[in-house]
């Protein structure tokens, strides 16, 4: 489903991502881990190309993707993404912000994509919430509606980059609650986190990220009880 | 006060007729000045750095020099190689200088809409010129509002230096009944009560219309 290789990412001469090999698979879920600083959050910017890479090749859905050649706009429409502080549209309600890009990217007849905003406001337990803005909702209801809009687009892949930490603690649950469902709908999904648990839960896999190099990754019993990389077993041991 | 009270009637319909020109000159100018400034503007957020420096450039031009000299050049300058009016000289030369304002109040108020917003809608497939139209400048128009408020009160007040190419408007009638009636005061004052009055029910509306988006989104 996405393959890297050798992914490189300086910002000036700063060194982010140094040589990044990365596979997924259908239906996996993969948690990516590490402290601030160490390249998480860039290398998920760089699947979707909201940043540029310097060097190495991204594949997704088997085909390499060439920012020259290919249209990434073609591209993003597969890869849906969830941000930290939501990006909900301000000036539109719910239910306007879930069909945009159905109906303006894809051209779905209105009708037929409201209908499917309606559905998905139920999967994630805002079905009487269609006709509000966003503003008018807890952090814990815009970032479900941020999760069913980028659903709307029907991707392949969904991408989230740290999407309880702008919450407050009691409203984290929901929001993970529907990304456990997804999970287990076998939606392919690669989420950058710093909740121990819920990785624990429902990642197929740990990828610990440590100054731009992946330290170390695996199973998620197997790397939360017993960690081998030293920057690893001190990482945890700072935030279990 | 009574001889000021006879000559406001006495000049009123001349000078109802002098803030229809004046009124025309604002409308129209302001009208092309929006559209100018939306280009430059949209010449500013993109990514070819040659239009950065044109933008540059007009803005620099534009805020360096006074009106009054950008309205005599375009007046004896332009009029020497096009035919132009009186009236679309000044009409002209009105838009462009408020454009240059209007151009930065609008890259301002793109610029003041999250990045984040455009990441949402590049993320979902939008590009970007799409996502501008889209997302981005209806916030950004909602922000512009009070600036351009701000910039069409001065722009209908500024339209006042084309008297000097020979328009009759409301300050070059006023400047006529001074010099023949010497009654400088009365006839400056009315002036200054026509502008105010005019500027008042703009307000008024402009009010209007920040409360009814504010409660609108």
């Amino acid at each position: 489903m996405i393959k890297v290789r050798n992914l490189h990412k300086y910002f000036g001469d700063l060194h982010v991502l140094k040589g990044i090999d990365l596979d997924v698979d259908a239906s996996e879920v993969v948690v990516l881990i590490g402290a601030s600083g160490s390249g998480k959050s860039t290398l998920l910017r760089c699947l979707n190309f909201l940043e540029m890479k310097n060097e190495g090749t991204i594949s997704l859905l088997g085909e390499e993707i060439d920012p020259k050649k290919t249209p990434l706009h073609k591209v993003r429409e597969r890869v849906g993404m969830v941000f930290q502080h939501f990006n909900l549209f301000p000036h539109m309600t719910v239910l306007e912000n879930i069909i945009e890009a159905p109906v303006h990217v894809r051209r779905k007849p209105k009708a037929e994509a409201i209908k499917q905003a309606r559905h998905l406001l139920e999967k994630v337990g805002l079905a009487d919430k269609g006709d509000y803005y966003p503003e008018m909702l807890s952090g814990g209801q815009k970032q479900r509606v941020a999760i069913a809009r980028a659903l709307a687009m029907e991707p392949a892949v969904m991408l989230f980059d740290e999407p309880t930490s702008a919450l407050d603690p009691e409203l984290v649950g929901e929001v993970l609650e529907v990304m456990k469902s997804l999970a287990a709908e076998g939606m392919t999904m690669v989420i950058v986190t710093h909740e121990m648990g819920f990785a624990r839960e429902v990642a197929d896999r740990v990828i610990f990220l440590d100054n731009g190099t992946i330290a170390e990754q695996g199973e998620p019993e197997t790397f939360f009880t017993c960690p081998t990389h030293p920057k690893a077993q001190q990482f945890l041991s700072r935030v279990l | 006060m009574t001889s000021f009270l006879h000559d406001f009637i006495a000049t009123f319909p001349s000078f109802l007729e002098a803030a229809w020109m004046t009124l025309k000159l604002t409308g129209v100018s302001l009208f092309l000045a929006m559209i100018i400034g939306l280009v430059f503007a949209m010449m500013k957020v993109s990514r070819f750095k040659l239009l950065h420096t044109l933008y540059g450039g007009y803005v620099s031009l534009i805020r360096g020099t006074p009106l009054i000299v950008q309205i005599m050049w375009l007046y004896f300058g332009i009029t020497q190689f096009v035919v132009l009016t009186a009236f679309w000289a000044g009409t002209l030369a009105l838009a462009i200088h408020s454009g240059a304002y209007i151009a930065e109040i609008f890259r301002g108020s793109i610029q003041s809409v999250d990045r984040g917003q455009m990441e949402a809608a590049e993320s979902l497939g939008m590009v970007r010129s799409l996502a501008m139209r889209r997302i981005i400048l209806p916030q950004a128009f909602k922000r512009a509002i009070p600036p351009l408020g701000n910039q069409f009160i001065i722009g209908l007040k500024d339209s006042s230096l084309v008297a000097f190419i020979g328009i009759t408007e409301i300050f070059s009638l006023s400047m006529n009944h001074a010099a023949v009636t010497f009654k400088q005061l009365e006839f400056y004052s009315i002036a200054g009560l026509y502008y105010l009055f005019m500027v008042m029910v703009f307000t008024f509306l402009l009010n209007r219309l920040e409360k009814r988006l504010d409660t609108a989104k």
